[in-house]
C-alpha cells in the first residue's frame, strides 16, 4: 500500500513537471519593455500622455500578434520629474525586471542623470527627451524621438529670414531644456543672420516675468523668442500681452499642445512655434507622407483611446516605442543587435516626422518634420 | 528710460508682494496664537485655487458662489487639520507640531494630485483686461489681488481691535498662561486660528490663479515665500508680516532686474541676511 501511494506519488510528480515543461513550450515569454515616465511632477502631464499612449499601441500590437509572436508587455516606471528616481527606476526596470528595451525618461535631467547607468549596462533606449545632450556626443545605447533643439531653432530662423526679421530677443528659462536653447539660438543666429540683442532668464517657479519683459521692450527687437516647457511659457504670453508688445512672441517646440492654448488663453492668440506636423494634420496637403498616420493616431487618440486632445508629447512616445518595435522585428531581442537595428533605421515614417537614423545621428530627424504654427481663433493654424 | 520701467516694477513687485504678505498673514495668526509655524500654509493657496478651479471649470458655478464654497471648503480642511492632527499632539513640543504640519502639506499635495497633476487657470475677474498706467501696465487681476489684501488687511486689524474674539487671540499672542487664567479657551482659539489662516490663503489662491495658474505642488514655493516675509517683517508681528511680504515683492522684483533668472536666490538670500544680521525682523520683538 505504502509502496503504491509512492510510486502514484512519483508519478504525480513527474506529471506536473511533464506539464510545466509543455507548458513553458506553449506560453512564449512576452517582451518586456521598460517605461521611465513622468507621472507626477513638473511634466506629469506629459508623462501620464505618453503612458497612455504606450498602452494604447502595446494593446494595437498585441491584438496584431506582437512582435514576431511574442506579446509584448510594458513594465511602468515612474520617474516623478526627478533624475534621482530616474535612475533609481532605471536600475529596477533593468536588473529587477529585465527589461529589453527602455523607452523615456521624459525630461532632459533625468536623461542625463540614467545615461551613465544605460551606457554601463548596455540597453537600448529610446528617450522622448526634447534636450539634446543626450544624443550630442553619440551615445552607444542612447536614442531619443524628439528633435533636438537644434532643429526647432533653424525651423524658426528659417521663418525669421522668410520674414526679414533680423533683431531678436531671447527669454529662456534657467532649467537645462532653456539653458539648451539659450545655447542653441545663440550658435545658430550668425548663420542665418539674426543678432541677439538682449538675453533675459526665469525661473520654472516665477508667476510674473514682466520685469524681464520689460526691459525686452526697451529694446529694438523685432521678435520676442521663449524657450521653455509648461507652465512658465503660458505666463511669458499672458505677460506680453499684458505689456502691449507689437512684435510676435515665438515659443519654442515644446508647448504647442492644447494645454498651453487653455492656460494663456488668449493671450496665446497670434503666437508663433516651430511644431511637428501632427498639430496642424488635417492642413496638410495629401501629398504629404505623413498625413495618413498623422489622422489615423489623432483618430485612435482622441476617439478610441478618448486621452483627451492631441499632443506632440504623445506622439513623441508613439515614435519611441514604434522605433524599438520596428528594430525588434528585425533582429530579435538582443540587446546588441536591437541597438543595432535601431542605428539603421531608415525612411520610418513615424508620427513626429520620418525618421532616419545614422551612427552620427541617434535621433534622425531633420529640419524637414517641423512647420511653424500660428494660433489662431485658439487653435493651431500653419503659419505663413 | 529707466523712470518708466521703474514704475511698471512697482506695480508688479506690490502685486506679488500682496500674496506673500497674505500668505504671511496666515502664518502670523498660526503663531501668534499657538506657537506653530505652519508649514502647510502654502498649500491653503493651492487648495484655495484648486477648489476654485473645480468650482469654475468642473461645475460652472457663477463666480460668487464658487469663491464662497471655495472658502468655505478651505476653511473646513483648515479646521480639520487642527482637530485630527495638531490637537492630539498638542501636548507635544513645539517641533513635533511644526513636522505635524510638514507632514500634513505633504498630504494635501498627494491629495491634490490624485485628483489632477496638470496645471489650471480660470479667466480673471470682472473689471479691465489691462490697465494702463503712465507706461505701466497692470493686468485687471492684480487690482483684485491688492483690493483684496487690503479689504482682508483691514477686516483683520478691525477683528483683532475690535471683537471680543479677536482680543482674545491678541491675549493669546501676549502670553498664552496669562490668557488662561482670566479665561480665554486658549484650545478654541488654536481651533480658530487654524480656521482663520486657512480662509486668508484660501482668498489669496483664488484671486492669484487666474494670473500665475495653480497646480498641487505650486502651495509649498508661495508658501516658503511667505515665510520668507515673515522673516523679514519680524516673526509674530501682523504689520511686520504685511510689510515683509510687500517689501519682499519689491526686492525680488528689483532683483530680478539686474540678475535676471534668480527670482528664488534673491529671497532666499534676503532669508538668510535676515537671519545672520538681525534675526527679529524689521517689526518683530526679540
Amino acid at each position: 500500500m505504502k509502496k503504491l501511494f509512492t510510486t502514484l506519488a512519483a508519478a504525480a510528480v513527474c506529471l506536473f513537471f511533464c506539464a510545466g515543461v509543455v507548458q513553458a513550450k506553449e506560453a512564449t515569454p512576452p517582451v518586456k519593455i521598460g517605461c521611465l515616465f513622468d507621472l507626477q511632477g513638473a511634466a506629469g502631464h506629459i508623462g501620464m500622455a505618453s503612458k497612455l499612449v504606450a498602452e494604447m499601441l502595446a494593446e494595437r500590437l498585441n491584438k496584431a500578434g506582437g512582435i514576431n509572436g511574442r506579446p509584448i508587455q510594458l513594465v511602468m516606471g515612474d520617474t516623478e520629474s526627478n533624475p534621482g528616481k530616474a535612475v533609481i527606476e532605471a536600475k529596477r526596470l533593468v536588473e529587477n525586471e529585465q527589461v529589453d528595451a527602455i523607452i523615456g525618461p521624459t525630461r532632459t535631467d533625468s536623461g542625463m542623470a540614467i545615461l551613465q547607468y544605460i551606457e554601463k549596462m548596455g540597453v537600448p533606449t529610446v528617450g522622448c527627451i526634447g534636450g539634446t545632450p543626450v544624443v550630442v556626443p553619440v551615445r552607444k545605447w542612447m536614442f531619443k524621438s524628439p528633435q533636438k533643439s537644434v532643429t526647432a531653432v533653424e525651423c524658426i530662423y528659417m521663418y525669421l529670414q522668410k520674414k526679414g526679421i533680423k533683431k531678436i530677443a531671447v527669454i529662456n528659462a534657467t532649467d537645462k531644456f532653456g539653458q539648451e536653447g539659450e545655447e542653441a539660438l545663440k550658435a545658430l543666429a550668425q548663420k542665418y543672420g539674426v543678432t541677439i540683442v538682449t538675453q533675459e532668464k526665469f525661473e520654472m517657479s516665477d508667476v510674473d516675468m514682466t520685469v524681464q519683459l520689460t526691459k525686452i521692450k526697451a529694446t529694438d527687437a523685432q521678435a520676442v523668442i521663449c524657450w521653455t516647457i509648461g507652465p512658465p511659457g503660458s505666463i511669458v504670453a499672458k505677460n506680453v500681452k499684458q505689456l502691449g508688445f507689437k512684435i510676435p512672441l515665438i515659443q519654442c517646440h515644446g508647448l504647442p499642445d492644447p494645454k498651453y492654448l487653455e492656460l494663456a488663453g488668449d493671450a496665446a492668440e497670434g503666437n508663433l512655434m516651430p511644431a511637428t506636423k501632427l498639430m496642424v494634420a488635417s492642413q496638410l496637403p495629401d501629398s504629404d507622407p505623413q498625413k495618413k498616420l498623422l489622422l489615423e493616431y489623432t483618430d485612435l487618440y482622441e476617439n478610441v483611446a478618448k486621452i483627451g486632445k492631441v499632443t506632440t508629447h504623445g506622439g513623441y512616445a508613439w515614435d519611441a516605442f514604434m522605433l524599438v518595435v520596428e528594430a525588434m522585428k528585425k533582429a530579435g531581442t538582443d540587446k546588441a543587435k536591437v541597438r543595432d537595428a535601431i542605428e539603421s533605421t531608415k525612411g520610418y515614417v513615424g508620427v513626429s516626422g520620418i525618421y532616419t537614423m545614422t551612427p552620427e545621428d541617434h535621433c534622425g530627424l531633420g529640419v524637414d518634420s517641423m512647420v511653424m504654427i500660428t494660433v489662431k481663433n485658439g487653435t493651431f493654424k500653419l503659419a505663413e | 528710460m529707466f523712470p518708466d520701467q521703474l514704475l511698471q516694477f512697482l506695480l508688479s513687485g506690490l502685486t506679488i508682494g500682496s500674496i506673500y504678505a497674505l500668505i504671511a498673514l496666515g502664518f502670523t495668526i498660526i503663531y501668534n496664537t499657538t506657537g506653530i509655524i505652519n508649514f502647510a500654509q502654502g498649500e491653503f493657496v493651492m487648495l484655495g485655487g484648486m477648489f476654485m478651479v473645480g468650482c469654475t471649470r468642473l461645475l460652472h458655478l457663477p463666480l460668487p458662489v464658487g469663491m464662497l464654497i471655495s472658502m468655505v471648503a478651505v476653511m473646513v480642511v483648515g479646521v480639520l487639520i487642527e482637530r485630527l492632527a495638531i490637537r492630539p499632539a498638542r501636548h507635544k513640543s513645539i517641533v513635533t507640531l511644526i513636522i505635524i504640519t510638514i507632514g500634513v502639506s505633504i498630504a494635501l499635495k498627494a491629495g491634490t494630485a490624485f485628483f489632477s497633476k496638470d496645471s489650471f487657470t480660470y479667466p480673471q475677474f470682472p473689471g479691465p483686461g489691462h490697465l494702463a498706467i503712465g507706461n505701466a501696465s497692470l493686468p485687471g487681476q492684480s487690482l483684485w489681488i491688492i483690493g483684496a489684501a487690503g479689504c482682508i488687511m483691514a477686516a483683520l486689524w478691525a477683528f483683532f481691535h475690535y471683537t471680543i474674539r479677536g482680543k482674545a487671540m491678541r491675549a493669546c499672542a501676549i502670553n498664552r498662561e496669562a490668557a488662561t487664567i482670566v479665561g480665554i479657551d486658549v484650545e478654541r482659539m488654536s481651533l480658530l486660528s487654524f480656521g482663520l489662516s486657512a480662509l486668508i490663503g484660501a482668498v489669496a489662491g483664488i484671486m492669484v490663479t487666474p494670473t500665475t495658474q495653480m497646480a498641487w505642488y505650486r502651495g509649498t514655493e508661495l508658501g516658503l515665500k511667505g515665510f520668507c516675509a515673515v522673516i523679514l517683517g519680524g516673526m509674530g508681528s501682523s504689520p511686520g508680516a504685511v510689510i515683509g511680504g510687500l517689501l519682499l515683492g519689491l526686492l525680488e522684483t528689483f532683483g530680478n532686474y539686474l540678475f535676471s533668472g534668480y527670482r528664488d536666490a534673491i529671497a532666499f538670500s534676503i532669508f538668510l541676511l535676515v537671519i545672520f544680521i538681525r534675526p527679529q525682523g524689521i517689526l518683530g520683538r526679540k
